[in-house]
């Protein structure tokens, strides 16, 4: 249990200052969704690998060691696995090569329908998890209220801010209650606690010498950090100047249009194989 | 004195497997007799606390053994649960690890995590009580109303009613007024007295050491530095404070009392020590 909690790698930025760093972040926000929608979009092999050829470029650009990036596949793995099996069994068309048993058969169609989703699969996963090695929580943070901001005309400007103060808070305590909790299962283990045994009803019961400190604790330390907040005189968002300022350069712009270069490409395998 | 805990070259690492490990424990080999209390000091990342958590079974060593009663504590990794309670461990700020409604109820975890229950677990709570001064007024009160002091007392009975023959404490009285600090040490020194349990200390307070401990580790860099009696130990101050500890302040003012004139004495650890001998130290010099 312990193991698979420092396991977790969200929001885990990993700085070599490469040009997608030094990118703005809501730029890189704003092209992971235009790069995701385009995975969607490709339709055939041809596109399928254009797509690889741009997000591998994309990742070696990063300077993020491929290991980070394995580490991630692995604990997704079982879904793709999953995702691909049940595509291989219905997808339609193409020759029967074998049957199982009642109606399962796998044709080529299946076949190639399953490999193109699962490598869909992996390729968002890829350019997915780029976003968080190459942005620290607070500039994405940052970023999202800045893109929000536009609901400002509709009188919720106050609501943004807040939502992305929540989400800075909420990443940023992340590891400590990761160590949290392992101190805390640790010093009940000591007490004799049995957190592996049992049967479900007992695990779970077993959970409740861990649960209580660590709610109470949070409570705790939100009422802490809220005084600190306050005592250096944060009201809300309103009025607000910032000391590291989003700014769109030259770079952004590049990245921009290398991405347009990489869609047209999409369009055009798409309508031409 | 007999053996109860040994420890054998032991060594840790946090990514075993990996090349190019780091060590956090380093061939470390000592032993604690019954009844000794041993205080561990080292600076912050020395490894005082990895130890520590070797010799319950909480980290399992990646070379070297622990020996409780001369039986290699993971020889029967199922059995790893009687060694906790043989071996208490309380750890830092242990307040936070209270979760009952009653402070009975919290008291009672550990022995009922060992299969106690009825009379002889409610005699168990009712006798660490009376052993570290918690009343009965308290037994239903609910722990979150208690002062700070108050909780961390009913934390550490909570391990102490398991009646471990090793006590560990991480820093027991970090952050407390004195009087809380009185009053844990008082708790310790009559559990060690009523059941005659080895106490390891982890601590920052080198006062409190030199007042408490029998012996004290040395830990530095995740090795082994001193392991001696207290008195051998706080005589190397050059050597403490190169490794970033240091000498109890009563010591330093013996220091530089001694740079003025050469005759006192500068192996006096604890204040009361040091009061006596210094309100002493004129008439004595008159008779010489």
């Amino acid at each position: 249990m312990t193991r698979m909690l420092k396991d977790i790698t969200f929001g885990q930025y990993y700085g070599s200052g490469s040009f997608i760093h030094r990118l703005d972040a809501r730029t890189k926000i704003l092209l992971l969704i235009f790069n995701i929608v385009f995975l969607f979009l490709a339709k055939n092999y041809y596109s399928l690998a254009l797509c690889t050829v741009y997000v591998a470029f994309v990742l070696l650009l990063s300077k993020v060691p491929a290991r980070m990036f394995l580490k991630n596949i692995k604990t997704i793995l079982p879904i793709i696995v999953f995702t691909a099996l049940l595509n291989l069994f219905y997808g339609g068309g193409g020759t029967v090569l074998f049957t199982l048993f009642w109606n399962l058969t796998v044709t080529t169609g299946g076949i190639y329908r399953a490999v193109f989703i699962a490598g869909r699969i992996v390729l968002l996963i890829l350019i997915s998890s780029l976003l968080t090695y190459t942005t620290t929580p607070n500039d994405i943070t940052d970023a999202i209220e800045s893109l929000l901001s536009f609901l400002r005309i509709f009188g919720l400007r106050g609501a943004v801010h807040v939502l992305a103060m929540m989400m800075t808070i909420a990443l940023r305590f992340i590891p400590t209650l990761v160590e949290e909790t392992e101190k805390i299962m640790n010093a009940q283990k000591a007490r004799g606690a049995d957190l592996e045994n049992g049967k479900l009803f007992d695990k779970i019961k077993a959970l409740i010498p861990i649960l209580i400190p660590l709610l109470i604790s949070s409570v705790r330390r939100a009422y802490e950090l809220a005084e600190a907040m306050e005592c250096r005189c944060y009201n809300g968002g309103v009025g607000r100047v910032r000391m590291k300022r989003l700014r769109f350069s030259s770079l952004d712009l590049a990245a921009a249009l290398f991405n347009l270069l990489f869609c047209g490409g999409i369009i055009i395998l798409n309508i031409l194989l | 004195m007999s053996k109860i805990i040994e420890v054998k070259n032991l060594s840790f690492s946090y990514d075993s497997g990996a090349k190019d490990s780091k060590y956090a424990v380093q061939d470390v080999s000592f032993s604690v007799g019954y009844g000794e209390i041993i205080g561990v000091i080292g600076h912050t990342g020395s490894g005082k606390s990895t130890l520590i958590q070797h010799l319950n079974g909480l980290l399992k060593p990646t070379a070297g053994e622990v020996l409780l009663e001369g039986k290699n504590i993971w020889d029967e990794p199922k059995k790893i649960k009687d060694v906790r309670f043989k071996v208490g461990l309380v750890f830092q700020y242990p307040e936070y690890q209270l979760f009952e409604e009653t402070v009975f109820a919290d008291i009672a975890f550990g022995p009922k995590n060992m299969g106690l229950s009825g009379d002889e677990l409610k005699s168990r709570v009712e006798n660490i009580c009376e052993v570290v001064g918690i009343r009965k007024e308290y037994f239903e009160k609910s722990p979150f109303d208690l002062s700070g002091g108050e909780k961390r007392r009913v934390a550490i009975a909570g391990v102490m009613a398991m009646q471990p023959k090793v006590l560990i404490l991480d820093e027991p009285i970090a952050g407390l007024d004195p009087k809380g600090r009185r009053d844990i040490v008082s708790m310790i020194k009559n559990y060690r007295e009523k059941f005659g349990a080895a106490v390891i200390i982890v601590s920052h307070n080198m006062e409190d050491m030199a007042v408490l401990a029998d012996k004290l580790l040395v830990m530095n860099g995740g090795r082994l530095e001193i392991f001696d009696k207290v008195y051998n130990v706080f005589s190397q101050g050059a050597r403490l404070n190169e490794i970033g500890l240091s000498v109890p302040t009563v010591t330093k003012i013996l220091y530089l009392l001694n740079e003025k004139d050469r005759n006192i004495r500068t192996d006096i650890f604890t204040l009361d020590e040091a009061v006596k001998y210094l309100c002493g130290y004129g008439a004595g010099d008159a008779h010489a």
